[in-house]
């Protein structure tokens, strides 16, 4: 299916002139989870709060469901369709679980009841006691069940895993998969870890100040990408810089490593011509593929 | 089906899919006309993405490796003549066994032998999936 | 279920000052069991009465105006509600209903007190009361509070917890100060309007400061719901 849940163009915000966003470009389509890496202050958590409202677009345009989010309406009309996870899983302190639950029920005609007693009995969530008493790990659990159990069609969280223990992280991600697979629900989160997203996600979007620097299928990034190590007999030659399809050169002594993506046959073919001692063409992993395009060496 | 995914890999996780269901298949570990596990089961158990899944069972149903029966599931396809595949596979076999020989003769270690092997490997997996794409 | 989470918010606040009203608006009572009596020395304790009500109407206005739409991003230390803030925004809900239930239920309860209180005045008085001055009383004191109130609610919306309840303060203080200077103020005055001292029981509705009153709540609120809806969080 062709429909882009979220359809961003030209994102740009500042904060008191300090640019977050420089014309960010990004797509998600119906049923895909995607996954939104970058570096800290990359602009990951500035772009969920602009789409969902929460800051304005100094440029650029977001859709939502096919529709423009400009106004405070569409906005909340959008909304009712999302589940979100916030950076700091911040609930009511004052509220306890059941109160929180009940709370965000009211707002949501289509909530799914099972899933709430599947995720509190997965969770072991005690319903009697004040969210102000829970652990960040219990918080970020109750904050994906209120995600989940809201029967939407889009998640949006940040850092979801963040601060949650392996056995529960894989709980999490096994959740995850399964709401996608039985309900289709798009999925997108930032992460900082990268095993989950290589795990879990058909899509990756990577951002680097403020600008998208991946955007693909991460099966497809995989086939594309290939990292050339060449060893020469002397110093690699300033050709090698030249060379079309080469998106990052690292030189050390006598070796040269390449990130290239595209036609790769023909990019070892033009190496070769350069006479080195040796090639060897290897897979790229996503987090070298994350490492090279926002080290910015 | 004891299926084993690294998602670290540089591989493509639909392909590392449909080379575990082809070898499943060519060992017998699921026999023609057995249906394979769900997409939804195979995502939950692996705990990976629903769609990786499907483009894998795709690709295999394009290679008439499994037929789509709708509404019922995924089947393998009609019965391989066994024998010839067993033949294939031996001859697979022997024409790689010398060229690991020639391989070690060059000094290279049984680890870095895979790594080229499995490189060339893939390569060419995604060479025939991307000119079946173009056509 | 909103209006449960905002009694939630603020119900610590309203027991607080229920219990302080009933500790020093009872004080008097133990002081003096049968009422102020008439003479120099009574009016003068019916000053301080006067002077007294109006602070706490005041204050019980600023304080539960308090932590509105706003201070739930604030790192405040006290309140701890830093963050629920993004939770409440992600929610299919417009910002002027979120402002509007919490802002009607502190009015609310700021009016429940403000009645109490003010009833209790009327039943020290000396003299008795016909339940029409009665009644002109209560009004003029709701209505002059609820500007007291609807500033603070805009000051909540721009300043965190702490800062807007100085601000407030310092800005009826100012009033108080100019208001004995500037005729103008005196005459629209809603600290006036409130005071027993400045209009006495039998004087007619003083229109002037509680239509003034009325109008800049309007405005404040409105204003309040501009800020809210413009806000970047």
């Amino acid at each position: 299916m062709n429909d882009k849940l979220i359809d961003a163009h030209g994102l740009s915000k500042s904060y008191s002139g300090t640019p977050a966003l420089r014309g960010l470009d990004l797509a998600v389509p119906r049923g895909s989870i995607c996954g939104f890496l970058g570096r800290n202050g990359a602009g990951k958590t500035t772009t969920l709060k602009l789409l969902l409202g929460m800051l304005r677009p100094d440029a650029g345009e977001i859709r939502l469901f096919g529709e423009a989010v400009d106004a405070e309406a569409s906005s909340i009309a959008a909304r009712r369709r999302i589940g979100f996870v916030s950076e700091d899983k911040e609930l009511y302190p004052f509220m306890s679980v059941g109160q929180t639950i009940r709370f965000t029920r009211a707002f949501f005609p289509g909530w799914r009841r099972d899933l709430e007693e599947k995720y509190l009995e997965l969770f072991q969530l005690p319903l009697g006691k004040a969210v102000r008493k829970l652990s960040k790990g219990m918080r970020t659990q109750l904050m994906l069940l209120l995600a989940m159990a809201r029967g939407a069609e889009l998640l949006m969280m940040d850092e979801p895993t963040s601060g949650l223990d392996p056995a529960m992280t894989e709980d999490i991600l096994r959740a995850l998969a399964d709401l996608a697979a039985s309900g289709g629900t798009t999925i997108f989160f930032s992460s900082h870890q990268l095993a989950e997203v290589e795990q879990i996600c058909d899509r990756v979007c990577i951002i680097d100040e403020g600008q998208a620097v991946i955007d693909g299928e991460l099966d497809e990034l995989k086939s594309q990408y290939r990292r050339i190590l060449l060893t020469f007999d002397g110093e690699p030659p300033n050709a090698l810089a030249g060379l079309a399809g080469i998106d990052h050169l690292r030189q050390r002594g006598r070796t040269a490593s390449l990130l290239a993506h595209g036609n790769v046959d023909a990019m070892v073919d033009r190496v070769r011509e350069l006479k080195p001692s040796s090639i060897e063409v290897r897979s790229v992993s996503l987090k070298e593929l994350f490492l090279d395009h926002v080290r910015g060496e | 089906m004891n299926l084993r995914i690294n998602f670290s890999s540089g591989v493509p996780i639909y392909l590392q899919l449909i080379e575990q269901i082809k070898h499943a298949v060519e060992t017998g570990a699921i026999r023609s006309g057995e249906q394979l596990p769900t997409i939804r089961s195979v995502a939950e158990e692996l705990t990976m993405n629903p769609n990786t899944v499907a483009r894998a069972y795709r690709e295999l149903e394009r290679e008439s490796i499994v037929e789509v029966r709708h509404g019922s599931g995924v089947f393998v396809a009609g019965p391989q003549s066994s024998t010839t595949k067993t033949a294939e596979i031996r001859k697979a076999g022997e024409v790689l066994r010398t060229a690991m020989e020639k391989g070690m003769a060059l000094d290279l270690s049984k680890s870095e032998l895979r790594r080229v092997f499995e490189d060339e490997l893939s390569r060419l997996q995604e060479k025939a999936a991307a000119t079946r794409r173009r056509t | 279920m909103l209006w449960l989470k905002a009694w939630l918010e603020v119900r610590w606040r309203f027991v607080f000052l229920v219990g302080s009203i009933l500790v020093v608006w009872l004080a008097p009572l133990w002081i003096n069991a049968t009422g102020v009596q008439p003479g120099v020395a009574a009016s003068r304790q019916w000053m301080g009465l006067q002077l007294g009500s109006v602070l706490l109407y005041i204050f019980t206005a600023i304080y539960l105006a308090g932590s509105g739409i706003n201070s739930q991003t604030m790192y405040a230390a006290t309140t701890g509600f830093h963050g629920s803030m993004f939770f409440t925004l992600s929610l299919p809900v417009s910002r002027r209903r979120l402002l509007f239930v919490r802002t009607g239920l502190g009015a609310l309860l700021t009016c429940i007190l403000v009645v109490i209180m003010a009833g209790y005045i009327l039943f020290l008085r000396p003299e008795a009361t016909s339940a029409m001055q009665a009644l002109v009383y209560m009004t003029r004191v709701i209505v002059c509070t609820m500007a007291v109130y609807a500033l603070s609610v805009l000051l909540a919306c721009v300043l965190d917890e702490m800062w807007q309840f100085m601000v407030a303060c310092f800005f009826w203080i100012f009033v108080f100060m100019l208001q004995s200077k500037i005729e103008v103020v005196s005459r629209v005055s809603s600290l006036r309007g409130m005071s027993l001292n400045c209009y006495p029981i039998t004087a007619p509705m003083p229109w002037t400061p509680v239509v003034a009153s009325l109008v800049l709540t309007g405005v404040l609120l409105w204003i309040s719901v501009l800020v809210v809806q413009r806000k970047e969080y």
